[in-house]
């Protein structure tokens, strides 16, 4: 069980999705200007994540590995993606039709979210077992929103500061985000992975 | 009228957009959100229909209805809200609680099995269909409260996104 929590802190925290590996950089600059939408963003992320990184490990491990078309995982993760997105609109609107007409506008979105990928792509070099890969991915997606969420509220802050015109809006969301990159820096040394 | 709530009931506020009045029945209009501004400009705008103008089988399936208690006519531009704090339980209840439910469940199964890949893939499988249950039962609940419904605040004034400006 030890190993399960590492591996989540190390996922969340350590090797966050946007602060350490760089990846949902679009989003994390788009859909950060208010905290409620960043929230959205960051929980149908971790949905699309973590399902569509399920398909992409028993992919892998079933089809891709076998056959040796391990040249084609690129081209497979995305169509993976791309289905897991379709699927979940699918599924949110025949689960509740009027929560898919609240939230429908992040699913689209998250088709071109290369945090989606970068974890599919991630959890091949790990070798993990499927749980493992299941709580990897979620934990990524976990990290992947709490950034989201707390670059928002950084953003809603300084947009009520006094910030010299030169600097207002895209040049102090950067520095903000160089920042928080900074703070996150600090779990560097919390576990080896 | 009921549904016209400002959202300072909410300690989070309210989440604001502007919709389209796209066909009045009786005493309900049919609305169409209305993307904003810098929306089109996305470089997954031809994903999420804005650039077909609305008319897409996505922008139809997003239309909502308002009590039209204020003489709203077809063409009609509103700002509808929904409190913030509504926007996060649903989407918490969509995609948070079937994730969480498959992942407890997965790992369980694991630990209760013989810890190999099957055991946690139907745990997990059971997990998330039981959570789509619950989401789908809250959903509903929600929905017959009526929490999910946007309200009407205002008219909007000015142009729609796209439209001539009129400086020429």
């Amino acid at each position: 069980m030890q190993h399960l929590v590492l591996l989540i802190v190390a996922a969340a925290l350590v090797n966050n999705v946007i602060l350490a590996r760089f990846l949902g950089l679009c989003s994390f600059m788009g859909v950060t200007t208010k905290i409620d939408t960043a929230a959205g963003m960051g929980m149908a992320c971790t949905f699309v994540i973590t399902v569509s990184s399920i398909a992409d490990w028993a992919l892998e491990k079933f089809l891709l590995m076998p056959y040796d078309l391990t040249y084609l995982r690129t081209v497979t993760f995305i169509l993976v993606i791309a289905a897991a997105v379709q699927f979940t609109e699918m599924v949110i609107r025949k689960v509740s039709p009027t929560l898919f007409k609240t939230l429908g506008i992040y699913l689209p979105l998250i088709t071109t979210n290369c945090a989606v990928l970068g974890v599919a792509l991630l959890l091949v070099e790990e070798k993990l077992d499927l749980v493992e890969s299941t709580l990897f991915a979620f934990a990524s997606s976990l990290g992947y929103s709490l950034v989201m969420v707390i670059f928002a509220g950084l953003r809603e802050r300084v947009a009520l500061a006094d910030v010299p015109r030169l600097f207002a809006g895209p040049p102090i969301g950067f520095i903000t985000a160089s920042l928080l990159a900074l703070a996150f820096m600090g779990f560097s040394g919390m576990s080896a992975n | 009228m009921s549904a016209l709530r400002d959202g300072s009931d909410d300690p989070l506020g309210t989440v604001e957009g502007v919709a389209k009045v796209v066909a009045v029945e009786g005493g309900v209009a049919i609305c169409e959100p209305e993307p904003t501004g810098t929306c089109g400009g996305c470089m997954s705008a031809a994903l999420c229909g804005v650039k077909s103008g609305g008319t897409n089988r996505r922008a139809v399936a997003r239309r909502f209805s308002l009590p039209n208690d204020f003489g709203l006519k077809v063409g009609d531009r509103v700002v509808v809200g929904i409190p913030q704090a509504t926007l996060l339980k649903g989407a918490a209840l969509a995609y948070a609680l079937p994730v969480v439910l498959m992942l407890v469940a997965a790992v369980v199964a694991q630990r209760l099995g013989d810890g190999g890949n099957g055991d946690a893939a139907w745990g997990g499988l059971g997990g998330f269909l039981v959570g789509l249950a619950v989401a789908r039962l809250l959903a509903n609940r929600m929905q017959a409260r009526g929490e999910l419904a946007p309200n009407f605040l205002r008219r909007a004034l000015g142009p729609a996104p796209g439209s001539e400006c009129g400086l020429d």
